[in-house]
């Protein structure tokens, strides 16, 4: 029988059909949906269970307290820790995608010798040769910690410069060193008790301080709230977030804040508005009222308005004599709301400059904001995790990155109270990398190491029996019975917290009104932000978004 | 070539005049090219996404919807011109009946492919028809379009098989003359789907609350739009078809249609597009007085931004819908060609006109008080993509022009007009 | 009893920061968008700068976090949704929706009136290793597909994971906290159960300073702002009357 073209019609028809009945074109159908699901280039998260651990945050000064989640050892989520006694919860907004930046595209994996790849062996020779010829700085962006007594150590064998670079909230608080004594990293707001606080463009609700202690306590007491048991008066030429949420925005003149604290200290001790018989400016509230723009009738209803609630403190957001010495009229340095000193011991510390001029070679710490750039013609050596390509120095030296480093830290810049806390390496570094306290250990095997230096700050701190330790439950030090148990909480993010400072440890005495350097422009949160890059996400806020706008700062 | 030539002529009907094959590949060329292109510009969307577009989020809807939606509204002469002759018996129409069912697959199909690239995951669309949404336009629109698609093309079959070297396979000529039975019901067919999806089509904005702009009360689920939308749509329709073929006749440079047909057409068309004009201005009123105030938005604070001013509303209605409706049935404008196939292309830019206020101008407009009036405009490749369906549209309508009897023979001979 | 999860946000605490949209792209693998601008990033929780539209001394700002309404009446996205790849949770309220279902038509986000949707114009990518730190009970989407807030879906999950395992079939409200709340440093974004009138944010949500966006185009919006300033209040509907200064995009 012949196998004719009716014949395959007839069978491709009746195949067609029965395969419509029969499951495989469904199937099919169905598995096309499976397929399209997702192409096999899309990265899928690792599927392991979760484990939460309390650390805190090492990449700035503010160390706030971290809830880090982790997955197959890996960081996959950041949040605050609420058992953190000052930062309770809150972070910088970048710091939610830090478990990002280890692997950044720009993250120093190798030792660069003027842009070229080199070793660590090559950089040691290199730092010792240059040690041995001269005189050595080191600057150091976190001082307090065990890894700054290390390179202080250091410096000081080799008869070198142990230098540190401040904060600009610590360095609002160098004036009163010459005043009253106290180191400036001793000394501290006492927002907490404050009524009035007067802002000279320091962004208060946007990155000022330690995140989460002025913007709880202004979020309890004043926001939205007509009449504020705390008022924040916000004076500066625009209306920034802080200035948009104040209890009163103020605008002046640009670099006008000096004239200004003159002509209201001048108001507040003509008319006798404050106990205070000094210091009194030298320039006249007509002058205050030309420079600053505005009317001299302004200026006394704002000196007034300070007065109305106290106590008042005043708040630069840099190194202002004339705001420091504005607070000492108002009374508020050594007061309850004012200016108190946390610590008695502390020695003042001689900052980093920029321009240095006698030194063979300079050691700059990982900790050392990435914009602090010396002009100078020694060998610098400079440790950082991420290079974003634009550096003067001559070696640059991979340092570890985030939570991949033991490290203590001291009490933060502006903390109301001193506090302690340990944070061990959640991560093994992938590549070969070394802190400048590690490399100098290295180098010096006579150098107490840093976690020596960790266990024995602990048992200071134990045998010292005051504060209490702040975990998953509060407890006082001298309920600890054994200085093991003590330090093993430490070691799992516990923050040890010491008793509120008492006022009137501070003796502030000011003859005469200071001179007034220009003034710096007030940087919004991202002042605190010393690091080369920023987490890749940092683009849902000033790219993907017109939420803040584009700052000139190298960005990732 | 002189034997291409013959094998080329071999598939021309007997009898038909057309241009050589040189002529015809010249013709062909630029519009080729631009295909190319265009196919392209889709490739590249295809393989890197559609950030290849400048559409974003907030013009989630850019060019290419517009531009669907308008050739949508344009064919459908096809379905209306079927709609007329098979179940409304008027024969005279009949002349045109084959141009109506090539422009509306060019129309359809070229819409579908625009489409496959529109949407970010092209793998999934038949998931519209295996996980159906009752409520959704879109998926009202995805079923009809689809069957409506197949229908022109069962329409189309017949026409591709009367060519001088297929119809000589008899299998061919039976299940073409089989078909040419079905016709009537596909017709019919063609006519409910076509209801639906234009309506849909419309209603896809109409039930948009979240856009005051567009969102319009209705009659039980539909909005009105869903009727304005089929009622513009069958008044342009065959104005559209008018100018295809006079487009046609003028580029072979032959009389295809009869003398007295661009009239009916147009007398079909202005009538319709007079009784939209009444509807969308009942329509228009009740939105300015009831419908978007009640939302809570002023509509006349919609024309403050510039440049879509009330100058818009004046050229959809007036402009574009009154004054073509009067020239397309006046007899005595009618009776002018230059005015009868300026008043048709007027009539079709106002359906374009009306496409674009209610896909562009709504995404532009802020709906949260604090939103922005927003800009765009669609990239190369946007545009390019367009211009291929464009091609394709040529190209298709030119081989079926050549090698299919699009026209029927007139009676009196053939006449030639000057031209090409 | 199904809950109906919502959200008061305090408009006077809030000082857009952006805590909240960091958190929330890091909790749902959200890709970096270095190519992207402010209109075709990927920002399920987008805060925006709002202003009383004066200048000069008189000017105030605040700041709004606009993200998934999770509209609960004839919800915009899901009526016209052609595939049904967005429903409404029935034991949450949540809007949930399914990127592997979506197929990129971007209807549902011409349809919001929040302007809460969006598009994944690019494939997601990340730097070399960086997958290691994506958050595991998030599926990472790819290209061609609509995303949104889903309320933190995944942690509902393993709050859920967590009651069942003690044997409960409610979860604690505890274990169950969404990444941008969490984040907030003022405590601005509150989140309960609109269902339960012991809960906080019920009280709030019905006192008379809380307001929603465009209330009266009915859709029920189950995220609630609050404010004591009047003219943030006003924001709730459009104030277009006499305002006839143009804007361009």
């Amino acid at each position: 029988m012949k196998f004719t073209r009716r014949d395959l019609l007839i069978w491709s028809a009746g195949a067609a059909a029965g395969l419509v009945v029969s499951p495989v074109p469904w199937k099919l159908l169905d598995d096309t949906s499976i397929w399209s699901q997702n192409w096999p280039w899309i990265p899928q998260p690792v599927h392991a269970p979760i484990e939460v651990k309390q650390t805190l945050c090492a990449l700035c000064p503010k160390s706030c307290g971290l809830k880090v989640r982790m997955a197959a050892g890996w960081p996959v989520g950041i949040a605050g820790s609420s058992t953190h006694p000052v930062s309770a919860g809150a972070l910088c907004p970048l710091a939610f995608a830090a478990h990002q930046l280890n692997w950044h595209p720009q993250r120093l994996r190798v030792v660069k010798r003027k842009g070229n790849a080199s070793s660590w062996n090559e950089a040691r020779a290199a730092f010792s040769k240059a040690a041995g010829e001269g005189p050595i700085l080191i600057i150091d962006g976190f001082p307090g910690r065990s890894a700054s007594s290390v390179l202080e150590q250091f410096a000081q064998k080799k008869r070198g410069t142990y230098r540190v670079t401040f904060v600009p909230e610590t360095r609002a608080l160098v004036p009163y060193e010459t005043w009253t004594g106290a180191a400036a990293q001793a000394l501290t707001y006492d927002l907490q008790n404050a009524q009035t606080v007067v802002s000279f463009g320091a962004p208060l609700l946007d990155g000022w301080g330690i995140p989460g202690n002025f913007t709880r306590a202004w979020s309890e007491r004043a926001a939205g709230i007509a009449d504020p048991q705390l008022r924040l008066i916000q004076i500066e030429p625009s209306l920034s977030r802080t200035a948009a949420k104040a209890w009163q925005w103020l605008p002046i003149r640009a670099e006008s804040d000096a004239a200004l604290a003159a002509g209201l200290a001048r108001v507040l001790l003509e008319e006798r508005l404050v106990a205070a018989h000094g210091p009194m400016p030298t320039l006249s509230l007509a002058d205050a009222s030309y420079q600053t723009g505005l009317p001299a009738d302004s200026i006394r209803d704002l000196a007034r308005a300070i007065v109305a609630r106290t106590p008042a403190v005043a708040i630069a957001p840099d190194y202002s004599p004339a705001i420091a010495a504005l607070n000492v009229v108002l009374g508020a340095v050594g007061s309850r709301g004012g200016i108190l000193a946390r610590s008695k011991n502390a020695q003042p510390q001689a900052p980093a400059e920029q321009v240095i001029s006698s030194a063979r070679a300079v050691l700059i710490d990982a900790t050392v904001p990435w914009d602090f750039t010396p002009q100078t013609d020694a060998e610098i050596f400079r440790f950082a995790a991420w290079n974003p390509g634009q550096t003067n120095a001559d070696w640059l030296l991979p340092a570890p990155g985030f939570l991949e480093d033991l490290t203590d830290f001291p009490t933060a810049p502006t903390s109301p109270i001193e506090t302690y806390a340990v944070a061990p390496a959640l991560l093994k570094p992938t590549v070969e990398v070394h802190s400048a306290a590690e490399f100098l250990c290295g180098l010096d095997p006579e150098l107490t190491r840093v976690e020596k230096l960790i266990h024995s700050h602990c048992a200071e701190l134990f045998r010292a029996r005051t504060g209490s330790l702040c975990g998953q439950q509060a407890a006082l030090v001298p309920s600890f019975a054994s200085v093991q148990k003590f330090e093993e909480q430490l070691w799992q993010g516990a923050v040890w917290a010491g008793d509120p400072p008492k006022p009137k440890v501070l003796r502030c005495t000011l003859k005469e009104w200071p001179n007034s350097p220009p003034q710096t422009p007030a940087d919004d949160w991202l002042s605190s932000w010393g690091l080369p890059v920023q987490p890749p996400l940092a683009s849902k806020l000033y790219q993907e978004s017109g939420l803040r706008e584009s700052v000139e700062r190298r960005m990732a | 070539m002189a034997s291409a030539a013959l094998a080329d002529r071999s598939w021309i009907a007997r009898g038909e005049e057309r241009a050589s094959l040189p002529r015809f590949l010249l013709w062909l060329a630029p519009w080729t090219l631009l295909l190319a292109l265009g196919v392209y510009a889709a490739g590249l969307c295809l393989y890197h996404g559609l950030n290849q577009t400048n559409m974003d989020n907030r013009f989630a809807f850019g060019l290419w919807i517009y531009l669907d939606l308008s050739i949508i509204a344009l064919g459908a002469g096809a379905f209306f011109t079927g709609f007329l002759v098979y179940i409304l018996k008027r024969a005279e129409l009949k002349p045109i009946l084959n141009t109506a069912v090539v422009v509306g697959l060019i129309c359809y199909s070229g819409a579908v492919a625009i489409l496959m690239v529109d949407v970010g995951q092209p793998l999934r669309a038949w998931f519209t028809f295996w996980h159906p949404n009752t409520h959704s336009m879109l998926t009202e629109v995805t079923f009809c379009i689809s069957c409506y698609l197949l229908v022109l093309c069962l329409e189309y079959i017949p026409l591709l098989l009367r060519n001088r070297q297929l119809r000589k396979l008899p299998s061919f000529l039976v299940f073409e003359h089989q078909l040419h039975k079905l016709v009537p019901v596909l017709a019919g067919v063609g006519t409910f789907l076509s209801f639906f999806h234009q309506g849909s089509l419309g209603g896809l904005y109409g039930v948009l609350r979240g856009r005051p702009f567009a969102f319009r009360q209705g009659f039980f689920i539909w909005p009105s739009t869903f009727f304005l939308f089929i009622l513009s749509a069958i008044a342009t329709g065959p104005s559209f078809l008018m100018l295809i073929a006079a487009a046609a006749e003028k580029v072979s440079g032959r009389q295809l249609v009869p003398a007295d047909l661009p009239r009916r057409l147009g007398f079909i068309s202005g009538v319709l597009l007079g009784i939209y004009v009444a509807a969308k201005c009942v329509d228009t009123l009740i939105w300015l007085n009831v419908t978007s105030p009640a939302e809570g938005f002023a509509p006349w604070e919609f024309y403050t931004y510039k440049p879509f001013g009330t100058y818009l509303l004046f050229a959809e209605i007036v402009l574009f819908g009154l004054l073509p409706a009067f020239l397309l049935t006046f007899r005595k404008t009618a009776g002018r060609r230059g005015i009868l196939l300026t008043a048709a292309a007027m009539a079709c830019g106002g359906v374009l006109l009306n496409r674009f206020v209610l896909t562009v101008q709504t995404l532009a407009l802020p709906t949260l008080p604090f939103d922005q009036f927003l800009q765009y405009t669609p990239s190369w490749q946007e545009l390019a993509s367009f211009g291929g369906v464009l091609a394709y549209g040529v190209i298709l309508y030119s081989l079926s022009y050549r090698y299919l009897p699009l026209f029927a023979p007139l009676k009196g001979g053939d006449t030639h007009v000057s031209g090409n | 009893m199904s809950a109906r999860y919502g959200m008061v946000i305090d408009l006077d605490r809030c000082t857009g920061c952006g805590s909240c949209m960091m958190a929330c792209a890091a909790e749902n693998n959200v890709p970096p968008l270095p190519q992207a601008t402010a209109r075709t990033g990927l920002t399920p929780l987008l805060v925006r700068k709002i202003s009383n539209k004066k200048e000069g001394a008189a000017r105030r700002e605040a700041f709004i976090p606009i993200m998934c309404m999770h509209c609960e009446h004839e919800t915009p996205c899901v009526r016209v949704c052609p595939q049904q790849a967005v429903e409404v949770d029935r034991a949450t309220g949540i809007v949930m929706q399914m990127p592997q279902r979506c197929l990129g038509c971007r209807y549902c986000m011409t349809a919001c009136p929040y302007h809460a949707r969006y598009f994944n114009w690019w494939d997601p990518a990340w730097p070399a290793g960086m997958e290691k730190s994506l958050n595991p009970g998030v599926a990472v989407r790819m290209r061609g597909v609509v995303e949104k807030c889903n309320l933190c879906h995944a942690r509902y999950h393993s709050a859920k994971e967590k009651a069942a395992a003690a044997g409960r079939r409610e979860i604690d409200l505890a274990d169950y906290v969404p990444a941008c709340v969490e984040a907030c440093p003022t405590s601005a974004i509150r989140f309960g159960n609109l269902a339960d009138k012991n809960d906080p944010v019920y009280r709030e949500a019905n006192s008379p300073d809380a307001f929603r966006l465009l209330a009266r185009l009915g859709t029920e919006p189950k995220v609630y702002f609050k404010s004591k300033e009047a003219w943030v209040k006003a924001l709730a509907e459009p104030t277009f009357t006499g305002k006839t200064e143009v804007k361009h995009g």
